[in-house]
């Protein structure tokens, strides 16, 4: 019944599992061209409603920006929404790191609030067809998309329990503006647009240093090495970026300017854009 | 209705949002120099006193019963001594497989992330089999906070390796396979309960200069440091090189070792606080404060 190889109950067919040697990835370590990427969702955008930035404006500040989305989602623009935490998700944090909790359990208390966030837009955006996903619901996306309905979802990654600690400090690396990210690169998703109350990325935070002066266009790399100490998304997102696959740009646009969110769904050069640098065409070598 | 923002509570306007007041208010929390100040040495245990058995899947589980009996009697006698464990599984060939396929198909990271845990299930569920007579029990992520509970009534929890990242796997710093497998998924497990005792349970005595299947007289390393580890850049690790990045970073799980599990005396060695396999510690540098 059972044949051994080494020791390790082996069939026929599965020589390069045992061996521990994978031979798609022996051949695109070989300099052989690398097998492309399927595209999972490559017409959607995937779109990041900020939580300080937005959420917690309220009104004033969400209602033009859904309305925008909506207009945009009836001429046929096929979106996915992401939210942001805000001051709560600050808050929570605070009462951790008061209670000297680690960073997994940030990340897990964190999650709450874009899931409150989300589900406001839900309401207000329910009769143009905002629907919540969550993470086990992203499999029915197709069918969601094909009935013409918005889904929102929280931007916060699935981590939770799981976050690493970070290299500094204890807030986790992975917050909203990497998990909306990362589900986009999965996606290959159309575009990323980070919908913020900045005209996109700055030399420091333009409301903390007035001298800051606007950045249009930038390389994740150059970004990271640059040593700016404040940006306008999480660091997390520069440095998935910087290995992406599909995703290889995103962009910041202003909310609170009317016509901005529209202008960049048409793909207009609106905002800040940070790009993954030029690819240098070299394959990398996996580690095993 | 009252206007909360005119009420004496902890909210904060004038520049167009509403904040709650914390020492994080109005902050980015990208700033490194605020991150820095988020740094504290000390940060507290979920469910201490736990050991974290990391079980191999390539290296135990296909094994079948030859080694997978004399290891689960093992664990079952040290648990009747009153040892508390969660153990975790890897995935192994058939994971492997899944990967080797999924590659070949052009799936993404995530996607490759997402389909890979299901091997890890059916080893998690066998496991629990062997050892459901001695209280074993699985453990899924929904259920994790209900850990003390199984702790309490003398259970074995077994779980699964694969940490639950899922379509959001980080594309990878090199290659197109997910850096967070099942050794990372269970280093950061042992984390969050805060338990100092992790332990990973594979078919070699430790880690080696070099293979030790392919070169018998490879020498063991028997302590060496992570970075060290990640420094020296050997070609065969028996365990995720993730591994040693979370190590160096965290604050609970200072160490850990890594033994051969052929040997089911080695488990109780290790317990005992003897000198098994090799012992993998967090960087001098590190213990104790974080580096920038």
């Amino acid at each position: 019944m059972t044949t051994k190889r080494n020791g390790k109950i082996w069939i026929e067919g599965m020589e390069n599992a045992l061996s521990g040697k994978l031979s798609s990835l022996d051949a695109t370590n070989s300099g052989g061209t690398p097998t492309p990427i399927a595209p999972i969702l490559p017409d959607i955008w995937v779109l990041k409603i900020g939580g300080q930035s937005i959420m917690d404006r309220g009104r004033k500040a969400v209602y033009p920006i859904l309305e925008e989305l909506v207009a945009a989602r009836k001429q046929g623009v096929s979106f996915l929404l992401g939210t942001g935490g805000g001051t709560r998700a600050r808050h929570a944090y605070s009462v951790a790191l008061d209670l000297d909790l680690p960073t997994a359990m940030l990340a897990k208390v964190g999650a709450s609030v874009p899931v409150q966030n989300a589900r406001m837009l839900q309401m207000l955006l329910a009769k143009d067809g905002g629907i919540m996903v969550y993470p086990d619901d992203f499999e029915k996306l197709p069918l969601f998309l094909s009935m013409g309905v918005i889904p929102i979802m929280s931007g916060m990654p699935p981590f939770e329990f799981w976050e690493k600690a970070p290299a500094v400090g204890r807030i986790p690396a992975n917050r909203t503006d990497a998990g909306v990210y990362l589900i986009a690169e999965f996606l290959g998703a159309k575009g990323v647009l980070f919908i913020k109350d900045e005209d996109g990325l700055y030399t420091d935070d333009p409301k903390k240093d007035p001298t800051a002066r606007h950045i249009p266009e930038i390389t994740a790399r150059e970004l990271l090495d640059s040593g700016q100490d404040d940006i306008v998304v999480e660091r997390a997102v520069l440095e998935y970026l910087d290995r992406a696959r599909s995703v290889t740009e995103i962009r910041i646009v202003n909310g609170l300017v009317p016509g901005q969110v529209t202008k960049a769904l048409r793909g207009e050069n609106v905002g800040s854009v940070i790009r993954k640098e030029p690819a240098t065409d070299r394959i990398p070598v996996a580690a095993p | 209705m009252p206007d909360i923002r005119q009420s004496p509570s902890n909210l904060f306007t004038g520049d167009g949002r509403t904040h709650v007041g914390s020492g994080l208010m109005r902050e980015s929390l990208v700033s490194t120099r605020l991150l820095r100040e988020t740094d504290n040495d000390v940060v507290r245990a979920m469910v201490p006193g736990i050991t974290m058995v990391a079980i191999g899947g390539s290296s135990i589980m296909d094994r079948g019963a030859e080694a997978l009996v004399p290891l689960t009697r093992e664990i079952a006698a040290l648990h009747g001594e009153g040892h508390k464990f969660v153990l975790g599984v890897g995935g192994g060939a058939r994971a492997r497989h899944t990967l080797e396929i999924g590659l070949d198909l052009g799936l993404p990271i995530g996607g490759l992330a997402r389909i890979v845990g299901g091997i890890e299930e059916q080893n998690r569920d066998m496991l629990q089999f062997l050892l459901a007579p001695h209280g074993a029990v699985t453990l899924i992520k929904e259920h994790f906070q209900d850990l003390q509970l199984f702790i309490s009534k003398g259970m074995i929890p077994v779980c699964i390796g694969q940490p639950p990242y899922h379509f959001w796997e980080p594309p990878a710093r090199e290659g197109l396979l997910p850096e967070n497998g099942s050794d990372v998924g269970l280093f950061l497990m042992a984390e969050i309960l805060g338990s100092p005792q992790l332990v990973f349970v594979k078919d070699v005595d430790g880690i080696f200069e070099a293979d030790p299947f392919e070169n018998p007289d490879a020498k063991r390393i028997d302590e060496i440091t992570a970075a060290e580890l990640l420094e020296r850049n050997l070609p065969e690790l028996p365990i995720e090189r993730e591994v040693l990045r979370c190590l160096e970073n965290s604050k609970l799980v200072r160490s850990f070792r890594l033994i051969d599990g052929r040997r089911p005396e080695n488990l109780r060695a290790y317990l005992a606080g003897e000198p098994v396999g090799t012992l993998v510690t967090q960087s001098a540098r590190n213990n104790g404060k974080t580096t920038s």
